[in-house]
C-alpha cells in the first residue's frame, strides 16, 4: 500500500531539500518568538541598568537616571525598545555591555568554549555510559548485577549536583589532592600547548562527572527499561530461532532499536544540560557562560543577559534539529515516511 | 524408507514457573512429523500448540522448560542438547516462522540483511560478499517476490504483510531447513494473501521434501493444506490422523464440537427472514477522503476511504459489509453512525437526517444506534466494573441508576453471564465473555441499529460460534438491524440477509446473501469465496447439504 519505490532517489533528495527549508524557516521564527519572550521576561523584572549604574558611582539623583536613560534608549516605550533589540537580533548584533565595557558578541565568545567543553563532555560521558550500563543491566535484568546498577543508579539521581561536586571535591581535591578543586587551567605556569589541553582535561574531570550523574543515572534507567521492552519483542525472537548467538543479537538487534527512546530523549536534554551547568560552573568556578548569567542577572546587565539567552536558546533549538536528523537516520520509517 | 521419521516429539511436558494458573503448559504430547509431509497442530487458544513448537527449537519463554519426554529429531535427542548444537539446528536444519510478520522482522534492518545473516550464521567459512548477495536474491525470488535487487534494500514497513510474509519465509528456507515450523503463518494476513501463502508453503515443502509442523487455529486451513492432524486442548492431544480421518469421521468430542464451529457451516439465516418495508438507515452517496499532512512543504497524502456509496438497511435486516484490510468497510461503518463526518453524502435514521441533527436531538438518536468494536479487550474501561460499564448508558438518558443496574444484570444474563458480574471487573473474564458484556453495554440503549465491527473476529472458532448464536437470538428478540462488518465471508454466511463486498472504498458487488455465495457476478467477490479456507470442505450456505449427502 504505502511501499516505496527504492528507485525514487530523486524524489528523496527533493523531498529531504523541502524538508530542510522548513526547518530553516521554523528555526527562524522560533528564534525570534524566544528572543521576544526573553525582552519581555528580563523587562518585568523590576529596576532597569540606569539605577544599578547609577548607584554603583555614588550619584542618584533624577537628572543623571534621565541622562543615563536616554544615552541607552531606555527611556523609549518597550514595543520601540522590542523593535530595536530583534533588528539587532537579526543582523545578529548582540549588543554592547554597558557595564563591562565590552560587545556582548565578545563576552560571550569568551566564555561560550569553556561551557561547550563542559557540557558536552559531560553529556558524551552520560550518554556513553548510561547506554552500556543500561544495556548490562537490561540484558541481566533480575540477577546481581543489575539490582546493584539500579541502586547505583538511582542513588546518583537522587544526589543534589552541588552537594555530589563538593564531596568529589573534598575526597578528590582535599583528601587525596589527585585533582584540581576548581578554575579551568593552572593559573602563572607557563605551558605549551599540549600541556595546556592536558591542564585543561584535568580540571575538566571533576565538573564534569558531578553534571553527568544526574544524566547517567537517567540514561542508564531508561535504557534499561528499553533494552528489556526490545528483548521480549517479536523480532528478537525471530534472530534467536536464527540461531544468532547472545552477543550478536543484543549488538545487532536489541541495541540499535533500544536506543531510539534514549536519542529522543537525550536530545531533549540536551539543551538542559547548558542550562543545569550553572550549578556546577558555580561549584568549580568555570568560567563559562553560566557565571556570566550569574554576574549579568545580579548586575542588571540586560545586554548580557538577553544576549546568553538567546546563544542558548538557539544551541537548544540546534541540538532538537540535530536529534531530529539523528532519528531520522537511526529509524528509517521516519525519514521515508516524509518523503513517501 | 520414503516416509522416514524427521520429528519424534514423545511424552513431552513443559513445566510453568510456580504460582502459573496450572503447573504444565502442555503435558504428555507426543506426536510425529515425517519428511515431506505437513502435520497441522490445531487448537484454541491456551491449548498450548505454540508451546509446543517452540520447545523444539527450545524458545520457550524464561522460567519455562522441558520437564519430561523427549524431542528427537533426525534419531537425536534434542530435548537436552547444550546450547551450541540447538544454535546449529536453529534457522539451520530447522526454521520457523511466526504469525506477525510486521513484529517478527527488526524493523531498522533492510530485509535482505536480516535474511543475509541467516545465511552468514550458518556457513563456515564465510562466504563472500557477493555470494551472500546472489543466494539472499536467490531466495527472494524463490518465494515469489518481484524485482529482488529492490526488494532486498527494503526495509520492512515498506513492504505488504503478504510480502514480509514471504520475507520470513525466504529468511527460513536460507539453509534448507529439514523441518519448518510455522506458528500461524497466516493468521494476521488478508483471506486472499493467506491462499498464497498457503499455496507457497505447500509449493516449497514438496519441491524440497521438508517436513513442515504448521500451527493453525482454522480447520479450513487444515482441511487445504494437511496431510496429517494433530488436536490439543488446554496442554493436551485429544486426537491425531491422517486429514480425511479426523476431518470426516472425528472420533473425539472436542474435535467434532471444533469443526461444527468452523463458520460457514451452519445458517443462522432463514432463508426468507419477511424482511420489507422501507429503509430503517439510508446511507447515500457517502465520500471519505482522509488527508494526512506530511510537514510544510510537502503535499498531504490523500486516502480515499470510502468512495459514493449508498447503503440501506430495513428495520430487522443484517447486512454484512465484507472486505479485506483498507477496504474502508469500518469507515463506512463510522460514517453511518456519524462517528466521523463524511465529506459528501446523507444518511437518514428513521426518515430524519442524522448529519443535521445537533445537541439534544443528535444525542436521542445517537442512542438507537450503537456498536460492538473488536478487541474485547480494549473496549472495557478496566477500572470500571462491568455492571457499571452496562448501566452507564441508560443513566446518561436519564434512567433512574438503580432501575439502570437492575436492567444491566437482566442483560448479563441474557447474554450468557451471572448477574454477579455486574460488580466484578473486565480482567476477570475471558474474551468471549467480554465481548459478551460489549454486547450487553450497546444492548443496555434499546437501539434499533447495531453496528458490529469485526466484532467475533478476534474469538476462538468455539467461542465465536456462540456469540454469533447469541447475535442472532437478539436480533429477534430485540428486532434489531445490524450492520455486521467482517473479513470472513464465512461469518457473513452465516448471519447475514445480504452481503455487500468492499474493495478499495467502493462497493463491487452486493446482494443476498444466497446469491453471492452461489452467483457472485464480481472477479473480486469470486477471488474472495475462492479464497476461503476449506472451501472444499466447508462450504457456503447450501453447499453443506451436498457435502453431507456425499459423504
Amino acid at each position: 500500500m504505502t511501499a516505496v519505490s527504492v528507485d525514487a532517489k530523486g524524489d528523496r533528495v527533493f523531498a529531504i531539500a523541502l524538508a530542510l527549508a522548513g526547518w530553516v524557516i521554523k528555526f527562524i521564527a522560533v528564534v525570534l518568538v524566544i528572543a521576544t519572550f526573553n525582552f519581555i521576561l528580563v523587562h518585568a523584572a523590576p529596576g532597569d541598568p540606569a539605577q544599578v549604574i547609577a548607584g554603583q558611582s555614588g550619584a542618584s539623583d533624577e537628572k543623571l537616571l534621565a541622562q543615563l536613560r536616554a544615552e541607552y534608549g531606555l527611556d523609549k516605550p518597550y514595543p520601540i525598545q522590542l523593535a530595536t533589540y530583534l533588528k539587532r537580533v537579526v543582523t545578529l548584533d548582540l549588543g554592547y555591555s554597558y557595564r563591562q565595557q565590552r560587545t556582548v558578541a565578545s563576552l560571550i565568545l569568551e566564555r561560550l568554549p569553556a561551557t561547550l567543553l563542559l557540557t558536552a563532555t559531560a553529556f558524551s560521558l552520560a550518554l556513553l555510559s548510561g547506554i552500556i550500563l543500561g544495556t548490562l543491566a537490561g540484558v541481566r535484568a533480575g540477577k546481581w548485577s543489575d539490582t546493584v546498577l539500579t541502586v547505583v543508579s538511582l542513588l546518583l539521581y537522587a544526589t543534589p549536583v552541588f552537594w555530589l561536586g563538593l564531596m568529589l571535591v573534598l575526597l578528590f581535591s582535599v583528601q587525596l589532592d589527585w585533582l584540581p578543586a576548581f578554575g579551568y587551567v593552572t593559573i602563572g605556569v607557563p605551558m605549551t600547548a599540549l600541556q595546556r589541553m592536558v591542564d585543561i582535561g584535568w580540571h575538566l574531570i571533576l565538573p564534569a562527572v558531578s553534571l553527568a550523574a544526574v544524566y547517567l543515572a537517567i540514561y542508564t534507567r531508561l535504557m534499561r527499561s528499553s533494552v528489556l521492552d526490545v528483548t521480549h519483542q517479536d523480532f528478537i525472537k525471530t534472530a534467536k530461532a536464527k540461531g544468532l548467538k547472545q552477543g550478536r543479537i543484543i549488538i545487532r538487534h536489541i541495541l540499535r532499536n533500544a536506543m531510539l527512546p534514549i536519542v529522543t530523549v537525550a536530545g531533549m536534554q540536551a539543551g538542559a544540560l547548558v542550562g543545569g551547568a550553572v550549578v556546577i560552573e558555580t561549584v568549580f568556578a568555570w568560567p563559562g557562560l553560566g557565571r556570566l548569567i550569574y554576574d549579568a542577572l545580579l548586575q542588571r546587565d540586560y545586554p548580557v543577559l538577553l544576549g546568553v539567552f538567546l546563544v542558548m536558546s538557539v544551541i537548544v533549538i540546534a541540538l532538537n534539529l540535530l536529534t531530529d536528523a539523528i532519528y531520522r537516520v537511526i529509524d528509517p520509517r521516519v525519514s521515508v515516511r516524509a518523503a513517501s | 524408507m520414503i516416509d522416514k521419521t524427521l520429528l519424534a516429539i514423545e511424552n513431552v511436558s513443559i513445566s510453568l514457573p510456580p504460582g502459573a494458573d496450572r503447573p504444565f503448559a502442555i503435558e504428555d504430547v507426543s506426536l510425529t512429523v515425517n519428511r515431506n509431509e505437513i502435520v497441522c497442530l490445531v487448537g484454541e487458544s491456551g491449548s498450548g500448540k505454540s508451546m509446543t513448537a517452540h520447545a523444539i527449537l527450545r524458545l520457550l519463554p524464561d522460567r519455562t522448560g522441558v520437564a519430561q519426554g523427549s524431542i528427537s529429531f533426525n534419531g537425536n535427542d534434542i530435548a537436552k542438547a547444550d546450547e551450541p548444537t540447538m544454535r546449529k539446528l536453529r534457522g539451520g536444519a530447522i526454521s520457523m516462522i511466526f504469525q506477525e510478520p510486521l513484529s517478527a522482522l527488526n524493523p531498522l534492518a533492510r530485509v535482505g540483511q536480516q535474511i543475509a545473516e541467516s545465511i552468514i550464521t550458518h556457513t563456515k567459512p564465510t562466504p563472500s560478499k557477493e555470494a551472500v548477495d546472489a543466494r539472499v536474491q536467490e531466495l527472494i525470488r524463490d518465494v515469489g517476490l518481484p524485482d529482488p535487487v529492490a526488494l532486498a534494500r527494503s526495509f520492512p514497513f515498506q513492504l505488504s504483510g503478504g510480502q514480509r510474509q514471504r520475507i520470513m519465509i525466504a529468511m527460513a528456507m536460507a539453509n534448507n531447513p529439514a523441518l519448518l515450523l510455522a506458528d500461524e503463518p497466516t493468521t494476521a494476513l488478508d483471506v486472499t494473501t493467506q491462499k498464497q501463502i498457503l499455496a507457497l508453503v505447500k509449493k516449497l515443502q514438496s519441491e524440497r521434501g521438508m517436513g513442515v509442523l504448521l500451527i493453525t487455529h482454522d480447520f479450513g486451513v487444515v482441511a487445504d493444506v494437511a496431510d496429517r492432524v494433530v488436536v490439543m486442548r488446554n496442554g493436551r492431544v485429544v486426537e491425531q490422523g491422517t486429514v480425511d480421518e479426523v476431518l470426516r469421521n472425528p472420533k473425539d468430542d472436542y474435535t467434532k464440537s471444533l469443526i461444527a464451529a468452523v463458520p460457514g457451516a451452519r445458517s443462522l439465516t432463514k432463508a426468507d427472514r419477511k424482511i420489507t418495508g422501507e429503509p430503517l438507515l439510508d446511507a447515500v452517496g457517502l465520500n471519505k477522503t482522509f488527508i494526512t499532512k506530511q510537514g510544510m512543504f510537502l503535499p498531504p497524502r490523500r486516502t480515499d476511504a470510502v468512495q459514493n456509496i449508498s447503503l440501506g438497511l430495513k428495520a430487522r435486516e443484517t447486512v454484512a459489509i465484507v472486505g479485506e484490510s483498507g477496504s474502508g468497510k469500518s469507515t463506512l461503518g463510522r460514517l453511518i453512525m456519524r462517528l466521523i463526518e463524511p465529506d459528501t453524502g446523507s444518511v437518514h435514521f428513521d426518515g430524519k437526517d442524522l448529519l443535521s441533527q445537533r445537541g439534544e436531538r443528535l444525542r436521542q438518536m445517537r442512542r438507537k444506534i450503537q456498536i460492538v468494536f473488536q478487541d474485547p479487550f480494549a473496549a472495557l474501561d478496566p477500572r470500571q466494573k462491568v455492571g457499571d460499564a452496562i448501566a452507564g448508558g441508560p443513566i446518561a438518558y436519564g434512567t433512574p441508576s438503580k432501575e439502570a443496574m437492575a436492567d444491566a444484570k437482566r442483560l448479563l444474563a441474557r447474554v450468557g453471564l451471572q448477574e454477579s458480574a455486574a460488580n466484578r471487573y473486565p480482567h476477570e473474564f475471558s474474551g468471549g465473555q467480554r465481548q459478551r458484556i460489549c454486547i450487553a453495554r450497546a444492548l443496555a440503549l434499546k437501539p434499533s441499529v447495531l453496528v458490529a465491527d469485526e466484532a467475533v473476529s478476534a474469538l476462538d472458532v468455539s467461542v465465536q460460534a456462540q456469540v454469533l448464536q447469541l447475535l442472532a437470538e437478539l436480533r429477534e428478540e430485540m428486532n434489531l438491524a445490524m450492520i455486521f462488518i467482517t473479513h470472513d465471508l464465512r461469518v457473513a454466511a452465516e448471519i447475514a440477509d445480504r452481503i455487500v463486498v468492499m474493495r478499495r472504498g467502493e462497493i463491487v458487488e452486493q446482494g443476498e446473501t444466497q446469491k453471492i455465495f452461489q452467483n457472485p457476478t464480481d472477479a473480486y467477490t469470486r477471488a474472495l469465496l475462492d479464497a476461503i479456507p476449506g472451501r472444499a470442505m466447508f462450504a457456503g450456505p447450501g453447499a453443506r447439504q451436498a457435502e453431507v449427502a456425499s459423504a
